[in-house]
């Protein structure tokens, strides 16, 4: 067994017309068996930003907290919130400094960058960043997400489009994978409004 | 290890506090993680005036692809650029560091960075790390001396050459160049050739895929063709795609945050401003 | 391509020669560097420079021969610039033999040294695995060398003249290249006398053809030579 599956997890972006989504699943589990179905994998760093942690749920935990920590001395520093792009860069630095023992989790982010240009990104467990202009997975369920996102993701989308198509790829998505589920919680971030939404899904 | 101060930001280097933590789990028979790679073709070769670096664009994760159009030709100074096979956060990470590095010593000297000094930088992060750091490379760049084209081995050996490819396409690739290279070719030619080998690398080769990145550097000019060529443009998806009703998804509960506008320049709400 | 072990680490299964004749030292190498089953190089140069008048010959992982061969090469040149006249072969073999043994268990290199000096002419010093130094009249190293023991022990003789040593060793590295398939390509020699240094290059299908050989056609070389087979180049 994967490391990645000791939980289990979905986490998905996808970028609409000045807006942007982020969701996950909400089990967690140990191997086959469901600890609770209201865990968060995604961690707000400011109204605008946010990170999507897939895999081990302890390293989940330990990175969300560093990575607000890092946060919050950036703004007692520069007095402004962090770019997605700048974000995203101490992301991969804060794990590939540990290359060799790494976190056992991918990290997807998202966030809405000035002028409110939408930007998503994902990353291995090292820091490889992958960035991506439509729609970026992660987790257990990342194969079936992929065919998903891949068929129903289209440019552009409005607000509420973005919002069903997210979760219509995500409760696909994770149908088909014994190890994530339980609803869904997705985030629709525009420029003016945050959205944020629990789903209802399977219990199986 | 690590610092008194908690999560006070490094100064750098590897931390390997999660090591035996890590090797516990995997001894346990837990597989450890894959890696994000670019399973890759890049090749480079010399050409009249200058140097050719080329690259496909799938990274892949195991059998999947994770990146459909990510960019392996990474840049090192502004007349060096370096081609990355292996594991994708190395290749970035030491181009990164080897190119800021490379910025410094600019500034300390005031020259054109030369090739040999990104090589000799390259090879000796990767010697130091005995392998480890998995990451294969094509180096090439003009200089004062003229152009250059080098490969750089994970283990820190590295080859001159007039033509050279590395990553899993590498044999496909070497396969074009060894029938069709030549002394003295013309960019366009060079060109040509390059992009030859990398098709033969994204076709024969089932780690490379999608797009062709070219990059032509000659003599005080270096030009980035991203997406030089895209031999394989997506056939399946309908003009219409799924459209989905609003209110189609089951909600159990909503949560709407207003966000705030920016106030640039304001004086801040029922406060005392004070003046500097 | 699991088989092919593309991965291994990039090492030279080679064929390195030194020879003293009467005045000089004559180096000579194959041109194969491979990983796992691929070559990686087929022209490489595997006769490093180190000072005017040393040069090294180097066999086992490229990597470690070629930091051991960056870290000579620039203590050669502190030494010369603290001394004021140029190192001795002895010196530079024995700054390789040092890094060899105190590193041994990090390295796989084996190497060959040839040089000139005024002091004591020409010389080969053999510096195989484990850090060991031997002055030798005549060395050989690489995988290609177990076959070419016996034909050292026959042909090799005291005081040649610098053309009988050259065809010695040009011989000696296409009999390895005929039966070893760690060594191939070209022939490169470097020749070490009072005079100074030439370089020559001999093309593999100017190679003498040995038992059960056939003539290459329609190879590369052919191609680009116009068929008649290049001249063995120098500089």
């Amino acid at each position: 067994m994967s490391i990645f599956e000791y939980n289990g997890s979905a986490v998905v972006a996808m970028v609409g017309k000045n807006c942007f989504a982020i969701a996950s699943d909400r089990r967690l589990g140990v191997n086959l068996q469901t600890i609770a179905t209201d865990f968060q994998r995604i961690h707000k760093i400011h109204p605008k930003l946010y990170i999507g942690l897939s895999g081990l749920a302890t390293d989940v935990q330990t990175l969300s907290q560093k990575l607000a920590f890092r946060h919050k001395l950036y703004v007692l520093r520069e007095e402004r919130d962090m770019r997605p792009e700048t974000f995203a860069s101490l992301v991969s630095a804060l794990l590939y400094e540990k290359r060799f023992g790494p976190y056992l989790c991918m990290p997807v982010i998202a966030g809405l960058g000035d002028d409110n240009v939408p930007f998503i990104c994902t990353m291995d467990c090292l820091g490889a960043k992958e960035l991506a202009k439509d729609f970026v997975v992660s987790g257990t369920a990342s194969e079936s997400l992929y065919g998903a996102c891949e068929s129903m993701f289209k440019a552009d989308m409005e607000p509420d489009e973005l919002f069903e198509t997210i979760s219509q790829a995500l409760l696909a998505s994770v149908d088909r994978d014994c190890l994530s589920g339980w609803g869904g919680h997705v985030l629709l971030v525009t420029p003016t409004e945050v959205h944020e939404k629990t789903l209802k899904g399977r219990m199986d | 290890m690590s610092t008194p101060e908690v999560g006070v930001p490094r100064k750098g280097g590897f931390n390997f506090d999660l090591c035996r933590r890590n090797e516990m789990l995997f001894s346990k028979g837990i597989k450890p993680p894959s890696f994000l790679k670019t399973g890759t073709t890049i090749v480079g070769l010399v050409f009249k005036d200058g140097v050719v670096l080329g690259a496909d664009t799938r990274a892949t994760e195991g059998p999947i692809v994770a990146d459909k159009n990510c960019e392996k030709i990474h840049y090192m100074a502004p007349n060096i650029y370096c081609c990355g096979a292996g594991t994708a956060a190395d290749t970035e990470a030491v181009t990164d560091m080897i190119s800021s590095q490379l910025q410094m010593h600019r500034y300390a000297t005031g020259r054109e960075s030369r090739v040999v000094t990104s090589l000799t930088l390259l090879k000796s992060h990767l010697f130091s790390y005995q392998g480890h750091v998995s990451a294969a490379l094509v180096l090439g760049g003009v200089d004062v001396t003229g152009p250059h084209l080098h490969t750089i081995y994970p283990h820190g050996s590295t080859d001159t050459l007039p033509y050279a490819t590395m990553g899993s396409g590498s044999l496909a690739a070497m396969a074009v160049f060894e029938s069709k290279y030549k002394e003295g070719l013309t960019r366009e030619e060079g060109i040509e050739l390059v992009a030859e080998a990398i098709c033969s690398g994204i076709f024969n080769d089932l780690g490379s895929g999608s797009n062709v990145d070219v990059c032509v550097i000659t003599k005080g000019k270096t030009e980035y063709l991203r997406s030089h060529q895209l031999p394989n443009p997506r056939t399946y998806v309908s003009s219409k795609g799924y459209t989905f009703s609003k209110g189609l998804t089951e909600v159990l509960s909503t949560k709407i945050t207003p966000l705030k506008q920016k106030q640039a320049d304001t004086v801040p709400e029922g406060g005392d401003f004070m003046e500097e | 391509m699991e088989d092919m072990n593309l991965n291994a680490p990039h090492s030279m299964g080679t064929t390195i020669i030194g020879v003293t004749y009467a005045g000089g030292v004559i180096l000579g190498a194959d041109s194969r560097t491979s990983t796992g089953m691929y070559v990686a190089n087929r022209a490489s140069d595997k006769i490093t420079q180190l000072d005017d008048n040393i040069y090294l010959c180097r066999s086992g992982s490229a990597a470690d021969t070629q930091i051991i061969s960056d870290y000579v090469r620039y203590f050669l040149h502190q030494h010369t610039i603290q001394q004021g006249q140029p190192a001795t072969v002895k010196v530079a073999s024995n700054l390789i033999r040092l890094l060899s043994y105190q590193n041994k268990s990090m390295l796989q290199a084996g190497m060959i040294v040839g040089g000139w000096d005024k002091h004591e002419g020409g010389q080969i010093y053999s510096i195989p695995l484990g850090g060991t130094i031997l002055k030798q009249p005549f060395a050989i190293g690489g995988s290609g060398s177990s076959y070419l023991y016996g034909f050292f022990d026959q042909a090799w003789k005291e005081e040649m003249t610098k053309e009988e040593a050259e065809s010695l060793v040009v011989k000696a590295v296409s009999l390895a290249i005929a039966r070893d398939g760690a060594s191939g390509g070209v022939v490169r020699t470097v020749t070490i006398n009072a005079d100074g240094v030439t370089r020559k290059f001999y093309p593999g299908d100017s190679l003498p053809l040995w038992h059960d050989e056939v003539v290459a056609h329609n190879s590369f070389l052919d191609i680009l030579a116009g068929s008649s087979s290049p001249e063995p180049m120098s500089t």
